[in-house]
């Protein structure tokens, strides 16, 4: 976008209304035209090519619409006021002394009210900074290095500083703002995801439908010699019994206080 | 550096460096798993990305053009150096480059989609009720290839399961980060967002920022690739990824989806005669069932008659390739003549 911007600062190419953020009922961009010299037939969205695919298996979905289409250009008054410079251009910082402190002042509206001399984004109630609002902030990025200006060279404040930095962030993320892509090398991987780690190993036996993970989980008929015992010590206490309980089912308890079974 | 304009042009020595062989061979070693998918009842097993003579024609459609590989970008401002050579100095230093610059031009895997993880190792139901969050448990050994880490995690209801794909890149990124990768995606990878991207032609910034972000077999790399293939070839940028390691990939791509049309014009456009036989080469090994590649076996055709089967059968846009080469022998008949 900004590759062939000249090496001086202060001329950056034409500037939108930087208050036109919210939806403006612009039109949506079209679509690039073919650039094959050759065939100049109309592309349709969302068809890759004349003559039919017939059987590709996953044709990818028509493009969805662009969220962001391209504002519409500056007003007269934003003209007017900054011509083609940036915004922050001739703005001045009052402070004491020849070298200005490192740090811009806190912020612009304290309790509600403005300070005198605001910096150049608090000044003008038109400029929003939002991360649509692609050209504001293309100002305030070196057109040679990429870094964003320090606020001692632009003047604006710090809350609006942090502002700016975020809405550029959010801007490159969406794409709407040119970002310098690290060049990270090929990967060397073993991509076969043969290890167990990523690969499938089989089931634990005891995980089959029905079985229970631990055997306590479910009812197990006590050892005979335990029950037996049992019966030796409290003969003289046993009720009557028509029957011992049949072997393997776990006898009812209605006497006992509630236990919550697990799984139930 | 006047003097690079002389290998300005798209050169493309034959002969490759031993890392970038080395590198492939071992990938081809390494990528059973990929290969292990043979054609039944064919012939020859299916060519896969990684083979040798299939990297080694994709190299050579991918061209090395000095100036674009080491392109000025924006980075911090520092004054110029310049330096006084001899003609010997300059082409030791031109070597180097071009060493260097095969090296950014090896190729990125092209693999299939990952199998999904859902291994469940236990399920210990006494658990249920004593925690309300999930607990992922990454093993932090340094020396392990990340592949090969184990990371599970323990659900409230007790039980102990592997962890996903998405989980484990997320953990990983966490505990081992990467340069230029994040451990959210972010939001330019959408399909709504990657129209943004492209209608400012920065395909191969996309594709870069994607190899950084996302592993070659995940989901998104494969979609965020074959979009980027898709546009490239619906408005014919081909150009764009030319002299770059994408442009491999998005021959492999086009053709195996047999669309090639549009990359066949272009490279006629511009008088690449070689890229165009090496392209439908490439084709035939593909697709060794198709009409023109049985043609070609028998007639063992070359360069100009190769294209010509070629566009008789295979292709869908017949005229306007041949327009495209009939005005390509034209302009060579005259530049011939005069």
């Amino acid at each position: 976008m900004t590759s062939h911007t000249p090496p001086h600062p202060g001329c950056p190419p034409a500037l939108q209304h930087p208050g036109s953020t919210q939806g403006h009922p612009a039109p949506p961009v079209p679509l690039p035209g073919s650039a094959l010299g050759v065939s100049g037939e109309r592309r349709y969205r969302g068809e890759g090519e004349i003559g039919g695919l017939g059987g590709v298996p996953n044709p990818s979905p028509p493009p969805p619409k662009n969220p962001h289409p391209s504002p519409p250009p500056p007003s007269t008054e934003y003209r007017v006021t900054y011509g083609n410079k940036p915004v922050w251009l001739g703005y001045r910082r009052n402070h004491k002394g020849a070298i200005p402190p490192q740090r811009t002042r806190k912020a612009c509206l304290r309790k509600g009210k403005p300070v005198g001399n605001p910096c150049p984004i608090c000044r003008d109630r038109n400029l929003h900074v939002d991360f649509r609002n692609v050209k504001l902030l293309n100002q305030f990025i070196c057109p040679h290095s990429g870094v964003v200006f320090h606020p001692t060279h632009t003047g604006v404040c710090m809350k609006q500083h942090k502002l700016l930095t975020k809405a550029i962030e959010q801007a490159q993320d969406h794409g709407l703002l040119w970002l310098q892509v690290p060049y990270v090398p090929v990967p060397r991987d073993d991509f076969s995801n043969q290890h167990p780690a990523v690969g499938k190993t089989p089931p634990a036996p005891v995980l089959a439908p029905g079985r229970p993970w631990y055997p306590w989980y479910e009812w197990q008929p006590p050892p005979a010699a335990a029950v037996a015992r049992m019966r030796r010590l409290y003969k003289d206490y046993l009720k009557e019994e028509t029957a011992p309980p049949a072997a393997g089912t776990p006898p009812d308890n209605p006497s006992t206080p509630s236990v919550e079974h697990r799984g139930e | 550096m006047a003097a690079l304009g002389a290998w300005g042009s798209a050169v493309a020595p034959a002969r490759l460096s031993r890392v970038a062989r080395a590198l492939w061979a071992w990938r081809a070693r390494r990528c059973l798993g990929q290969d292990a998918g043979a054609a039944d009842g064919g012939k020859a097993a299916k060519p896969s990305f990684a083979d040798e003579a299939v990297q080694n024609l994709l190299y050579k459609m991918t061209g090395l053009n000095l100036q674009k590989v080491f392109r000025p970008v924006k980075k911090e401002l520092k004054p110029p150096k310049y330096k006084l050579m001899t003609e010997a100095q300059l082409e030791e230093a031109t070597r180097k480059a071009i060493e260097e610059a095969k090296e950014k031009l090896i190729m990125p895997p092209v693999l299939n989609e990952r199998e999904p993880i859902d291994d469940v190792l236990a399920e210990d139901k006494f658990l249920e009720g004593t925690e309300s969050t999930k607990y992922v448990f990454t093993d932090l050994t340094y020396s392990i290839p990340h592949r090969e880490r184990f990371i599970v995690v323990r659900e409230p209801n007790g039980v102990l399961r592997k962890a996903t794909w998405e989980e484990r890149d997320r953990m990983i990124q966490i505990f081992f980060p990467k340069e230029g990768r994040r451990v959210i995606p972010p939001v330019i990878f959408k399909d709504e967002h990657l129209v943004t991207v492209f209608q400012q032609d920065r395909h191969e910034d996309i594709l870069n920022m994607c190899i950084a972000q996302f592993e070659p077999d995940s989901p998104d790399y494969i979609r965020v690739h074959h979009r980027t293939y898709d546009d490239i070839e619906k408005h014919a940028k081909y150009d764009l990824l030319r002299s770059t390691r994408h442009f491999g990939g998005m021959v492999w791509y086009l053709v195996n989806k047999k669309k090639t049309d549009g990359l066949l014009i272009d490279m006629i456009h511009r008088d690449l005669l070689d890229d165009t036989t090496s392209l439908i080469t490439l084709y035939h090994m593909v697709h060794p069932e198709c009409q023109s590649a049985k043609e070609a076996k028998e007639g063992k055709l070359q360069g100009v008659d190769l294209i010509k089967v070629f566009v008789k059968t295979e292709s869908q846009k017949e005229g306007y390739i041949q327009l495209a080469l009939q005005a390509y022998e034209e302009a060579m008949a005259t530049s011939t003549a005069s």
